[in-house]
């Protein structure tokens, strides 16, 4: 028993060093660290200096970049940033990649108003409301206001999206408009015509019973499809010239309660419902790729996509692409569409000198040589339209006509309420909603059911939101 | 160190425990020492495991703001919130039907593959990697593999099945393919760490009780039976235990694969959790998630002891 009692003793004691050595181990962990930063920066100063920017050196103030271009628009949008960096050697903006939209934001949430937090964070639109109620951002307003910065000379249609009650609380960056994606190979071969596309539902039902090949069970080719998200509900709701949720579009007020179960929701709704019914609607998921590649592998010979992805489809395809506007029932006078894809936020968690270096990056982004160096390498819009003017636009168009359709169909949208977009601070979830409602319609549940579940779901989110963040 | 009580030559001379409570409690001076041995990890779990877990309960009780603090006390709300859900519903009753697809099966899969690679055979060596192989992969490098092959229109899988003039079939946009094909996922994930543990029982299973039972003319199923599988089940025991947990844990090849769609086929519970707190940021309703999921695997875990330990044969 004495034995086993030294030895309790003896443990303790031991215990009691390794604690101790824990804390010196700390101590000396952080000292490195520290050590370790103050390395790195030294050779990040030399390898400007080496790239020669070398007034970049010691007092160049220093503006993260995070954001969400993966593929070709992160080269595309790397490729900017070093030549704005190159340009303002006071000046270094470090762009970062943080994953989808979803993800970046759910980063952002985490460290916003901290000192870890970006400079500038780039948000898709659907985020717009959140971050404005977030308090982790500086309006940009008070940029333009103190610089007399002219937004006019930005697109109508897409300002309208990012002013909120006549603020600009975010400059827009990359904006994309949904349009429809045709295969004019597989029309031709069905014996319609290429050159008019498909417009009203029943257009495009036809030609997609047209279009729908099938082999024995397996169907080759169908006619339509839908990536499964929200967004292109979304936009065939406000073509419509209707809401999504009540305090139009919660562009007056904040709203309460969700309409897009109502009349032109369920248009939707029972259009593609039609289609899945007759089996000429091909259903392929929710990822963006998965559906781009069925159209390029001649899977499906319509498809809606983004008009940032036009470009790829059409140097990707082996087949003639043909681009149009987005369908609308027979018998709506169509508004046209509402801006997606996404602006960049000036974050308050920094010092008013980085927070002027951050507007000066966010004022070369919209100049037209830069918008328009943009556009032909994206698709995305030149969100200043001088850059339409541009050489390079101009010779590109002759080589990609298809890219002029997408600025055309904005150009020739109505701005309304409806094609604004909604603002809700709930998007995301309550796009998660829809695609569920999508997800169930094509396994034969009734539109009206489907939709009334999402509305009823958006609706609680919002309830809770409302209750939660007073 | 028998149960001889403890008197005070055998007790301790340090000084800090008062002589009353030595007299009074004859144990107490065991029980600190105990204490003292159980103290490093006693400090680790209550900073790991404990703390966390008393917040989740805390916080199930709360609405949180979007900075994720609690807000609004709303006593049980979220929880009778879910269980009217249909979403936490389905969720349930996806987890459930996951366990009982991928435990089974994944066992008994890597039960037969431990049995055959632990003949003795020239090369055997080479198959035991082959068979453990997948250890090292991680879940997203996994289901990403397998994310191809059940693409939708250029998938390996949908492709074999076209040249062999079968219909294809929708892997991961039809509900109930969609739960088979992350069930396979994961069978396929989790076959080999099950198949080393097994086949590492199998090898401690001592020589002599074969060598015996051949001389009685016992065969190879007799021996399986009577000799194999009693002797396997202490790791049997652990492996089943093991991959309950796990299954009711799954994560990665749900975010991967299906983002838990199509129409909520697959959200297990976990992913539920997931989306609730990190996308839709209602921390509330996802720790009132994560308690429940504790209290099911719980459950599980007591039964499996309560029965399943009965069958354990300890050497």
């Amino acid at each position: 028993m004495k034995q086993s009692k030294r030895w309790g003793l003896f443990v303790f004691a031991l215990f009691l060093m390794v604690l101790a050595a824990c804390n010196n181990d700390t101590g000396a962990a952080a000292d490195n660290e520290e050590e370790d930063t103050a390395s790195t920066e030294e050779q990040s100063n030399t390898g400007n200096a080496e790239t020669g920017e070398a007034a970049a050196d010691d007092e160049a103030t220093e503006v993260t970049f995070w954001h969400a271009m993966g593929g070709g628009p992160q080269e595309a949008l790397e490729e900017i940033v070093a030549d704005f960096n190159e340009k303002n050697p006071e000046i270094n903006v470090v762009p970062q990649f943080q994953g989808t939209y979803d993800e970046a934001l759910t980063k952002f949430r985490s460290v916003g108003g901290s000192k870890d937090a970006p400079a500038i964070v780039q948000t898709y639109e659907i985020g717009t409301r959140y971050m404005i109620e977030s308090g982790f951002i500086e309006p940009v307003q008070t940029f333009i206001d103190n610089d007399d910065y002219d937004t006019s000379q930005l697109e109508e249609n897409i300002t309208n999206y990012y002013a909120v009650d006549g603020d600009m609380y975010s400059m827009p960056f990359n904006s994309s408009t949904p349009v429809l994606i045709y295969n004019k190979d597989a029309f031709e071969e069905a014996g319609l015509d290429a050159e008019s596309a498909p417009r009203t539902y029943s257009e495009i039902k036809n030609a997609a019973e047209k279009l729908t090949k099938k082999d024995g069970g397996n169907v080759e080719q169908y006619g339509f499809s839908m990536l499964n998200n929200g967004w292109f509900f979304e936009q065939l709701v406000y073509t419509q010239g209707a809401y999504y949720v009540n305090e139009e579009n919660g562009r007056s007020g904040d709203p309460a309660e969700a309409v897009f179960n109502e009349e032109a929701g369920k248009n939707v709704f029972t259009f593609l419902d039609e289609m899945n019914q007759a089996g000429t609607f091909g259903n392929f998921g929710s990822n963006w790729d998965d559906i781009r590649a069925a159209f390029q592998s001649g899977k499906t010979a319509m498809y809606m996509d983004s008009s940032a992805g036009v470009r790829d489809i059409i140097d990707n395809s082996d087949f003639e692409v043909g681009v149009a506007y987005i369908p609308h029932p027979d018998d709506v006078e169509p508004e046209g569409v509402a801006i997606g894809g996404a602006s960049i936020w000036m974050t308050n968690s920094m010092d008013t000198e980085q927070q002027q270096a951050a507007w000066e990056f966010m004022k070369y982004l919209t100049t037209p040589e830069v918008q328009a160096e943009w556009h032909v390498e994206t698709g995305y819009f030149a969100i200043n339209p001088d850059a339409y003017e541009e050489a390079l636009v101009q010779e590109e168009y002759e080589i990609y006509p298809q890219l002029q359709v997408t600025v055309n169909q904005l150009e020739d949208t109505t701005s309304t309420k409806a094609t604004q977009g909604a603002l809700i601070s709930v998007f995301p979830e309550s796009r998660q909603h829809v695609v569920t409602a999508l997800e169930k319609l094509y396994q034969g549940t009734a539109p009206k059911d489907a939709l009334d579940e999402a509305a009823e779901q958006t609706d609680r989110a919002i309830e809770i939101a409302n209750r939660s963040n007073q | 160190m028998n149960s001889a009580p403890l008197t005070k030559e055998s007790g301790y001379e340090v000084g800090d425990l008062p002589e009353h409570s030595e007299k009074a409690f004859p144990l107490r001076k065991d029980f600190w020492q105990a204490m003292l041995y159980l103290l490093p990890s006693f400090v680790l779990f209550s900073v790991f495991v404990f703390y966390p877990m008393f917040r989740t309960i805390y916080l199930s009780f709360f609405l949180t703001d979007y900075d994720g603090m609690p807000s609004v006390f709303v006593g049980l709300e979220n929880y009778a919130y879910i269980f009217t859900s249909d979403e936490f519903l389905k969720s349930l009753r996806a987890t459930i039907l996951f366990v009982l697809i991928t435990v089974p099966a994944g066992v008994i899969l890597a039960l037969f593959l431990a049995l055959i690679a632990n003949e003795k055979l020239k090369g055997i060596g080479f198959f035991r990697t082959i068979f453990s192989s997948n250890m090292g992969m991680s879940v997203a490098a996994s289901s990403v593999i397998w994310l191809f092959l059940f693409h939708p229109s250029l998938g390996a899988l949908n492709q074999m099945l076209s040249t062999l003039g079968l219909s294809q079939v929708e892997w991961l946009l039809d509900p109930t393919w969609a739960i088979i094909s992350v069930s396979v996922t994961t069978i396929w994930m989790n076959t080999g760490f099950a198949f080393l543990i097994i086949l590492g029982g199998l090898q401690n299973i001592d020589e002599h009780l074969y060598e015996n039972a051949g001389i009685q003319g016992a065969g190879y199923w007799y021996q399986l039976r009577r000799i194999t599988l009693p002797m396997l089940s202490p790791t049997m025991f652990f492996i089943v235990t093991v991959s309950l947990i796990n299954a009711f844990q799954t994560f990665g090849q749900v975010d991967i694969l299906t983002q838990g769609g199509p129409a909520e086929s697959t959200n297990l519970i976990v992913y539920s959790i997931y989306r609730e707190a990190f996308v839709n940021y209602q921390f509330g309703t996802a720790s009132a998630q994560a308690v429940i999921l504790f209290g099911c695997i719980l459950i599980v875990t007591i039964l499996q002891f309560k029965f399943g330990e009965k069958k354990v044969h300890y050497q």
